[in-house]
Formats: C-alpha cells, sequence, structure tokens
C-alpha cells in the first residue's frame, strides 16, 4: 500500500476551561493516502473541526493539542517551529472554512485576499499573481471574475464567497486541503453548485481532500473513504460504501438512519437519534454512546471499546457490533431506538 | 473612493455646515448684544468721543440694521473691526489664530490616535502580559486626568523641577516663541490635549482588537500562512479601527474645546488664548469672530471624521 501524505496518531486536543478541561479530541489516528478524498462525520460538537484546525496548527485559545502526532509527508507538524508551520499552512495544506460569510475580511478586497494566499509564499512573482487570480475564480466559476476581484466580500453571494474560500485554497495547489463543513451555511441549491464545484475539482486536480460534514450525502458523493467521530474519538471507519451499506457501529447505524429517504412513506417521520452528545468535561465510563445505544451490554457500562477490524479495511469500536445485533437483536425490524431498547439492558447491573 | 455619492455627500455637508456657521454666529451676534458692560466706554473720553466711537462701528443704528450688516459682511467673510484695537480686522487675525490652534489640534490627535491604536494594539496582542497591565494602568491614568492638570504637572516638570535637580543645567523653556512654535515646543502642549484622548483611544483599540483577533477571518489569514505581525497590521487593525472611529467625533470636539485650556495654559497664540482675552476685553466683535471659527472648526472635524469611515471601511458608502 501507498505511504500515506497524512498520519494522525493519537491525537490528544483539550480545552482548559474554568469548568475543567474538555476533552474536544481524544486519541484520534486516521490515515490519508495520496489522491484520496477522506470524509469526517458526526454530530455537532463531536471534535472534527478541532482534528482539522490541530493538524493545521490553529486551535484557539484556550485550546492545546496535549499530545499525539501529525505525520505530515512522514513529518511530524507538532514539532516544527511556528516559522515553519507557518510555510505549511496555505502552501501544502489550506483549510476551506464552514462561513464564508465570516471567513473572509470584510476591509479587503476579495481578489486581493486570493492573491495574497500566493504572494505569502512567493509562489507567483507579484505581476503574474493578479492573473492566475482571475484564473483561479474563473475555474471555481465565478462569473466575471475580472471585474469581481475588485469587489469587497459583502458585495458577493454567499455561494460566490465559499467559490472565493476555495480559489484561496486552491491557489497553491496543496498537497492536502481540509474542507470543514464547506456547505453547512449555504442554502440547498447553492450547496448543490458547491458540491458539484467540488467534485469537478476533485477529479481535475491531484490533491488529497478531507472533508468534514455532517451531511452523509456529501459523503456517499465526494469521498472514498469516511471516518464517523463521537465524542472526541473515532467510533468507526472504512470504505464509503461498506460504511453506508454495512455499518458495524451503532451511531454510524443511527446516523444513517437518520437521513431522511425519498422512498420514506410521507408519514413516517424523520429519525433521529435520541438524546444528547455526551459532555466532554466528563465523558460517561465505558463506551461513551451507552448512554443512547439501543445495543448495549452491560460491559458497555464499564469497559472502554477500542478500533478492532470488522470487515475488509474497516473498523469500529463497539463490543457488540451491528452483526450481533442485527442477528441477535432483531436490529433490523427495531421501530424504538432508545437506550437500551434491542438489547434489553436498561441500567448498568448493580453489583458488576 | 471618492465616488459620486461621497462628493454629493460632501457638498451637502457643506452646505449645512455653512448653515451652522451662520446660525451659530447669528446667536452669538444676538447674545453678546444683550450683555451687560462696554467696550468702547472709558472714564476719560470728552465731549461726544463716545458718541462718535459708537457712530464708528455703527453701533449707534437699530439692533436689526446690524444685524443685517454683520450677515452681509459674514457671508462675504468679514467679520468686521476690533472694538478694543480700532482698525484691526478681525477676520485675517482668527483666519491665523485658527491655523495655530490646528496645528496643536493636529498634533494632539496624531499623538491621540498614534500612541492610543499602538498602546491598545500592544496591549491586546500581549493580553494579560505584564506590558498589558502596565499599558492599561496607564491608560486609566491618563483617562481620569483633566488635560489642565496634566499640562501643570508638566509645567512643573520640564520647566521647575528639571531646572531645579540639574540647578539650571538643564531645564524645559515652556512657551511658545513665534507664531507656530518649533516641534521642542509643540510636543508638551500636544501631548498634555492628547493623552486623556490616547487613553480612551488605547482602551478601545485593545477591546476591540481583541474581538477581531478571535473573528474568522483572522483565523483564515493565518491558515493562508500569513505572518503574524501582518495578520494584526493587514488583517486586524483596519477592522479594529471601525468602533475606534465612532469616538473620533467626539474626541476631536474634545481636543478642539481642550485646547482653549491648553492654549492659555502654555501661551499659545491660538483661537483659544484669543478666546479668552476677547472676553476679558469685552471685544465684542472678536468674541463673535472666534466662535464663528470655532463652529467651522468643528463643523469640519466632524465632516472629517464621517468621511474616516469611507476610508475604514468599504460597506459604508454615502
Ligand atoms: N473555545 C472553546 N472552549 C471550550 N471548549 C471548546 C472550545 N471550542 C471547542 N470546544 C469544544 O470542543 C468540542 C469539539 O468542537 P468542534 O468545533 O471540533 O466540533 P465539530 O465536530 O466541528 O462541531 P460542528 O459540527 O458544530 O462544527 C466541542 O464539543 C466543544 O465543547
Ligand atoms: S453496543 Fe456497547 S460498545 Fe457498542 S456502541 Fe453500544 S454501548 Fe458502545
Ligand atoms: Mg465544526
Amino acid at each position: 500500500m501507498a505511504t500515506p501524505i497524512l498520519s494522525v496518531r493519537d491525537l490528544h486536543t483539550q480545552f482548559f476551561t474554568d469548568d475543567g478541561v474538555v476533552q474536544a479530541v481524544d486519541g484520534v489516528s486516521f490515515d490519508l493516502f495520496p489522491g484520496e478524498t477522506l470524509g469526517i462525520v458526526g454530530e455537532s460538537g463531536c471534535g472534527k473541526s478541532m482534528t482539522a484546525l490541530s493538524i493545521m496548527r490553529l486551535v484557539p485559545e484556550p485550546g492545546r493539542i496535549t499530545t499525539g502526532e501529525v505525520r505530515f509527508r512522514g513529518e511530524d507538524l507538532l514539532k516544527k517551529s511556528p516559522e515553519e508551520m507557518r510555510e505549511i499552512r496555505g502552501r501544502d495544506i489550506a483549510m476551506i472554512f464552514q462561513d464564508p460569510q465570516s471567513s473572509l475580511n470584510p476591509v479587503l478586497q476579495t481578489g486581493y485576499q486570493v492573491e495574497e494566499a500566493m504572494l505569502v509564499h512567493d509562489k507567483v512573482p507579484k505581476e503574474k499573481a493578479a492573473e492566475r487570480t482571475i484564473a483561479l475564480l474563473k475555474q471555481v466559476r465565478i462569473p466575471a471574475a475580472e471585474r469581481r476581484v475588485k469587489d469587497f466580500p459583502h458585495q458577493l453571494s454567499g455561494g460566490m464567497r465559499q467559490r472565493a474560500m476555495i480559489a484561496m485554497g486552491l491557489s497553491n495547489t496543496p498537497a492536502l486541503l481540509i474542507a470543514d463543513e464547506p456547505t453547512t451555511a449555504l442554502d440547498v441549491t447553492v450547496q448543490a453548485q458547491i458540491l458539484e464545484l467540488l467534485e469537478d475539482l476533485n477529479r481535475e486536480i491531484d490533491t488529497s481532500i478531507v472533508m468534514i460534514t455532517h451531511n452523509l450525502g456529501v459523503v456517499a458523493g465526494l469521498c472514498t473513504r469516511v471516518i464517523v467521530m463521537y465524542a472526541g474519538r473515532i467510533v468507526e471507519e472504512g470504505p464509503v460504501e461498506r460504511i453506508f451499506d454495512n455499518p458495524q457501529h451503532p451511531y454510524t447505524w443511527a446516523l444513517l438512519r437518520s437521513i431522511p429517504r425519498i422512498d420514506a412513506s410521507r408519514h413516517e417521520r424523520l429519525r433521529s437519534i435520541e438524546g444528547l452528545p455526551p459532555d466532554l468535561i466528563r465523558p460517561p465510563r465505558g463506551c461513551r454512546f451507552h448512554p443512547r445505544c439501543p445495543f448495549r451490554v452491560e460491559r458497555c457500562f464499564t469497559d472502554d471499546p477500542v478500533l478492532e477490524d470488522v470487515g475488509p479495511e474497516q473498523r469500529a469500536a463497539c463490543w457488540v457490533t451491528m452483526k450481533r445485533a442485527y442477528e441477535e437483536m432483531g436490529a433490523r425490524e427495531l421501530v424504538d431506538v432508545s437506550p437500551g431498547s434491542a438489547s434489553g439492558v436498561h441500567s448498568a447491573a448493580k453489583d458488576g | 473612493m471618492l465616488s459620486r455619492g461621497t462628493l454629493i455627500y460632501i457638498g451637502q455637508r457643506t452646505v449645512l455646515i455653512a448653515f451652522t456657521v451662520l446660525a451659530v454666529s447669528s446667536i452669538v451676534f444676538l447674545g453678546v448684544h444683550r450683555l451687560p458692560g462696554d467696550a468702547l466706554f472709558s472714564e476719560r473720553m470728552h465731549g461726544n468721543e463716545y458718541a462718535a466711537r459708537l457712530h464708528y462701528y455703527h453701533l449707534d443704528e437699530p439692533l436689526i440694521v446690524q444685524y443685517r450688516d454683520f450677515m452681509l459682511g459674514l457671508v462675504r467673510g468679514d467679520l468686521g473691526e476690533s472694538l478694543v484695537n480700532k482698525g484691526v480686522k478681525i477676520s485675517p487675525l482668527v483666519a491665523r489664530e485658527l491655523t495655530v490652534s490646528a496645528e496643536v489640534g493636529a498634533f494632539a490627535l496624531l499623538f491621540t490616535i498614534g500612541v492610543g491604536m499602538l498602546f491598545g494594539v500592544v496591549a491586546a496582542i500581549r493580553q494579560n502580559s505584564w506590558l498589558d497591565y502596565l499599558l492599561t494602568t496607564t491608560s486609566v491614568i491618563g483617562y481620569s486626568m483633566p488635560n489642565f492638570v496634566i499640562a501643570s504637572f508638566l509645567l512643573l516638570l520640564f520647566a521647575v523641577w528639571l531646572g531645579n535637580v540639574t540647578n539650571g543645567a538643564y531645564y524645559f523653556a515652556i512657551g511658545w516663541t513665534g507664531t507656530y512654535g518649533n516641534i521642542g515646543e509643540i510636543w508638551l502642549p500636544a501631548f498634555a490635549l492628547g493623552f486623556p484622548y490616547a487613553s480612551i483611544v488605547a482602551r478601545l483599540t485593545r477591546a476591540s482588537m481583541l474581538e477581531v483577533i478571535r473573528q474568522d477571518y483572522i483565523r483564515t489569514a493565518r491558515a493562508k500562512g500569513v505572518r503574524e505581525a501582518l495578520v494584526v497590521i493587514r488583517h486586524a487593525l483596519r477592522n479594529s479601527l471601525i468602533p475606534v472611529i465612532t469616538i473620533l467625533g467626539p474626541l476631536v470636539i474634545g481636543i478642539i474645546t481642550g485646547g482653549v485650556v491648553i492654549e492659555n495654559i502654555f501661551g499659545i497664540p491660538g483661537l483659544g488664548k484669543e478666546f479668552a482675552q476677547s472676553i476679558l476685553n469685552r471685544d465684542y466683535n472678536i468674541v463673535i469672530g472666534v466662535f464663528t471659527m470655532y463652529a467651522a472648526m468643528i463643523g469640519v472635524a466632524n465632516l472629517g471624521v464621517d468621511l474616516l469611515y469611507v476610508v475604514i471601511d468599504p460597506r459604508i458608502r454615502y
């Protein structure tokens, strides 16, 4: 197998707040291979953005990367000096953010902001930068790009701003592009356009992509492999088809069930996962998903599951896994997905 | 930058300033004519000398005629003659004094904005360091000291104590030689005038800088690989100035009016000194002229501040 361009090992990112230490990223490890598009999915607050920002070493205060390794092209980014890291940002690893409304500087011309991404890394001579900016804006299909470069962000629509952000990200043809929910803040039709653009660019350029989203449709359309995160950890990973057709972690299973289906009858209500994401200062003992899991068994209350192979290139962190849930707990016919409903374990045995 | 809309806006505001100036001088004109006391009368006058002087200044005419003549003069830029020094035309006098005051005010403003911003930015990017505490404490002190206290303290420090301590070897000649002074003479009054306002600017810049530095677009700039110094200067500073401009209007007016006190303390021959002098002399024509100049100066300064918005924030267009 090819060597990964990015390998994250046992990454821990914590926020030191007045209420305690928030374990935002808690022992995340994964590999990304050249040319691959990796999806990271999970509910709000599960640590997707912080994983991405940790790779960029842009974790905001009071957050800190406490331990782990982020190997990019074989070198640990966490050991780089701030200046070395600055040179890598935007040149070798670029990032696109969720909200194009607030991610562009309101007082600088859009074209300049794209141009600057190239100029800070001396990638192109100054005279060529303006030209290349227009070419990039055309590539992301901004109409009348020659005029738009002079516009300030507030003069552009949300979709156009996100296109400009994408142009900025691509300007130095980075080896790795991290897109943190690039379509979430846009309305549905614009979302579709931006996704289409990303799909096309994905085919045209030779950049590895990490695509963070909580929209599983995005994953299905763009990604080759997917990581499912829950409460700061990876709970399942594998190739997209495997995860979609045969999820093994109950959380992934529930997540997939919650996608509105076109063939669903009108009266079938949208199924979501019951309960709230856990408190990351005092996470639940045992499996972090146990307070919400319909398939939990006694062991889940006390023992922390680790990622194990559950199929070809597929790994999940679960004591039960869906295979057993289907076979022994009738998961396929399950209607009520409340905690413990399928396994009948509603609370931990007192006498462990 | 100067779009058609902006030019129209400047035109409208200029007309408005002109009317404000006319209104202010009218009120002052009518006001001083109701005041008791007389600059022209003297016990040493004989015969019809007093009547002759009244006649010379047209003060024997009905008030409405005087007012008409005053207004006609004003629109031509003629503010009449000094009541005390016969033959001295007021317009060129106050116009020159205006430039002196503007000079002091401009230096004070430069100091206010320059030092205020610098302190604010440094305190923000070194948040919670000893430097931040030092700068923040300094600005609280500056903010709570009136300018005349600072001015008196500076006099004491540089003109008295410095000389005493060094047995007269070093001292600072505080005063004002010539019309416009020189760099050595201007910085002390500019400091006294600007320091309280610099403190306000510093506090505000610090707060808004701390706000701006957390914004998403700053993260974007860092993600692009922009150097930290440039992140602050190019991406954060201009955005953090937007709330600062909001207080610049009142602040400039504070500097203009504060100049009256400072000019008198430092003996600067500007509008502020004339203001006090003319009132003591009961030279009502000059009083009117000084007020007229102040009204114009405040109007223009406010317009300048409003135009700054356009320069700093592209989202604002008039
Ligand atoms: N400034 C902060 N102070 C304290 N905790 C924080 C801070 N920022 C993030 N966190 C914690 O880090 C956790 C992970 O946040 P992160 O932004 O990575 O979530 P996410 O998966 O990207 O969610 P979303 O889908 O909403 O973007 C959150 O649960 C939150 O509790
Ligand atoms: S079955 Fe147990 S280990 Fe698996 S997800 Fe549910 S609670 Fe966690
Ligand atoms: Mg996020």
